[in-house]
């Protein structure tokens, strides 16, 4: 059997095994450790602990649980409706004020949090059943946010960025910069969209009564909220500084939003620092052990030549550079309807990486591709996390309404991915403006 | 039985707030480090050791991640089977879990006799021993794959509770 049906055989193995149910980690181990007795015998087995503890210490690794720590910190406290309350107050005049404030909303804690369904979850649970309560249809106010906290992965700082770099050995520094815009700029886009389905529904339903907030009021909510805006400031400030390395911007950032946590929202207590930590425990070990397990699965993948056939036969197919971005983009499309982010990260990039090198794609900008395509797979169906994260938020909602509700924004992210495509600097002009 | 499930699943509470101190001190080296270079001084030992603490915190707090169901898997299959069925996969992917655990707690126990037999040490300045970092490996896992026992000797439990 030659390496390329070797690889075919091990795919479809390995999306049986991962469909199963079993967990992620363990799969990839299992599918590992299949091919290589099955290939080379019980011998390479022995490195597999070697192989396990190189990939995992590592200290820009420790980035991954700080940050989510930092995100747990913040997630377990009402910030997420202090953020959106006070931007509600600030845009009452506006149609879909609410709505817009609640994208809005999703876009600043994505800047503190690095994880799409932790921030779905946050804004989620404090603005959508606000939103209902307010009479906003029901898709619009679940889709928003749950496209929005899709933008967790986007905006720096980023779980999946953070993978990224260290897969690909790009700077994680220059990652998270790449993001910022096309953070930004969808964020707008959905608050257009939210604008212009507003406008057509106020006209329609006379909803209750708006309610206008003076002046002090507005600015009361920023208060509270201010601390987390100065974190997100800190953190762009030590990591592009040069004061700190991303890991280290992780703890000093992490620790000083536990530190905010107690003082504002008074979580002093064992019971709920154990909150705190029992989900970034959680969330952690789970993303470290596929991490530890991608690693076996890219030593057997390595080993047995599957990866370096693969890459060399697709760049041989000599495919045009648009073809092979549509084909890759496609295929990424699919992949994160099934597969989580973490998961295609690790599994696909060592493949991709050289196709797109040899292809002169630039992988910082590949990399904001790579995030939106995965941002798609978040709120699509089998396996959008984000869909059943705002499920758990608002159980009276059917699934099929947030999907429905979700599907628009979907529409606005492969445009997005087809205007990064045609206009490449909404990613790289930041990061080369800021590190040359 | 009863009473075994509830020791495991306190071992695994256990080991997951150990591993929540760990990653905590880690992170407060970390903030140590940085303050004291910038005050001018020279670090050593704090980068291997922050990372030691977390890898650590890491294996340790797999039980309880087990145990509350965070090892997510993408249960495509189950979905389009009966209910029974669908339990009797569950089951299936447990025994395979639980053979997984028990494979790499073997293989990692040996890697980490070895490693305490030659005395192996990083080569880093400081130079600490290996294999307390390399014995995490297999006491996490091995507790990880108990925490299966537990699973497949139980009826679903509540998660919430911990």
């Amino acid at each position: 059997m030659s390496e390329l049906q070797m690889g075919m055989v091990i795919l479809v193995v390995t999306l049986v095994v991962l469909f199963s149910g079993l967990p992620i980690a363990w799969g990839l181990i299992l599918v590992a450790v299949g091919a290589l007795v099955s290939v080379k015998g019980v011998m390479p087995l022995l490195n597999i602990p070697l192989v396990i503890i190189d990939e995992l210490a590592s200290f820009a690794l420790l980035t991954i649980p700080l940050f989510i720590l930092l995100g747990s910190a913040v997630g377990s406290t009402n910030a997420g409706r202090d953020i959106y309350e006070s931007l509600h107050r600030w845009l009452d005049r506006v149609p879909g004020g609410l709505v817009i404030a609640n994208i809005l909303a999703c876009g600043i804690f994505s800047g503190i949090c690095g994880s799409s369904p932790a921030t779905a979850a946050a804004i989620g649970k404090a603005g959508v059943p606000e939103m209902l309560r307010r009479r906003i249809p029901v898709q619009l106010a679940t889709g928003s946010v749950c496209a929005g906290g899709t933008l967790g992965i986007l905006i720096p700082p980023s779980i999946t960025m953070i993978l990224y770099g260290l897969t690909t050995e790009t700077s994680i520094g220059r990652l998270f910069l790449a993001g910022v815009i096309p953070g930004l700029m969808l964020v707008t886009m959905f608050a257009i969209y939210a604008w212009l389905v507003s406008l057509r529904h106020d006209k329609r339903t006379a909803t209750e009564p708006v309610v206008y907030y003076t002046l002090s009021q507005k600015f009361e909510g920023l208060g509270r909220v201010s601390p987390f805006i100065l974190v997100i400031i800190g953190i762009a400030y030590a990591m592009y500084g040069g004061i700190a390395t991303p890991s280290e911007v992780a703890a000093l950032s992490a620790a000083l939003a536990v530190v905010l946590v107690m003082v504002i929202y008074k979580e002093r207590s064992l019971k709920s620092q154990w909150r705190i930590f029992r989900e970034t425990m959680r969330e952690s070990t789970m993303i470290l052990m596929i991490i530890a397990a991608a690693g076996v699965f890219s030593y057997m993948m390595s080993l047995l030549y599957i990866t370096q056939s693969t890459a060399e036969w697709l760049v041989s197919l000599q495919m045009s550079r648009w073809v092979l971005f549509a084909a890759i983009s496609v295929f990424l499309l699919i992949a994160g309807c099934f597969l989580p982010p973490v998961a295609i990260i690790l599994m696909i990039m060592p493949v991709l990486t050289p196709v797109l090198e040899a292809n002169n794609f630039d992988l910082i900008w590949f990399a904001v591709v790579l995030t939106v395509n995965m941002e798609i797979g978040l709120i699509t169906p089998p396996v959008g996390l984000n869909l059943f994260v705002l499920k758990g938020v608002v159980p009276q909602v059917s699934v099929k309404d947030i999907l429905m509700g979700s599907l628009p924004f979907v529409v606005i992210m492969i445009l997005f991915i087809v205007l990064l495509a045609i206009f490449p600097e909404i990613a790289l002009w930041l990061p080369n403006k800021a590190m040359g | 039985m009863r009473a075994f499930h509830a020791a495991v699943a306190a071992i695994s509470l256990f080991c997951a707030a150990l591993a929540s101190v760990l990653l905590a001190v880690a992170g407060l080296i970390i903030v140590w480090m940085v303050t004291w270079r910038s005050l001018g001084n020279s670090t050593s030992w704090e980068l291997e050791l922050s990372i030691f603490l977390m890898v650590a915190s890491l294996f340790l707090a797999s039980p309880f991640t087990l145990l509350t169901k965070g090892h997510v898997g993408v249960d495509l299959l189950p979905h389009y089977l009966s209910s029974k069925n669908a339990q009797r996969l569950q089951t299936f992917t447990h025994f395979l879990g639980l053979a997984i655990c028990l494979f790499l707690t073997w293989y990692c126990f040996q890697f980490a006799l070895e490693a305490y037999i030659k005395n192996d040490r990083t080569e880093s300045v400081w130079a600490p021993p290996k294999w307390p970092l390399y014995a995490t490996m297999p006491i996490g896992l091995g507790l990880t794959a108990l925490q299966y026992v537990s699973l497949l000797t139980s009826p679903p439990a509540k998660t919430e509770a911990y």
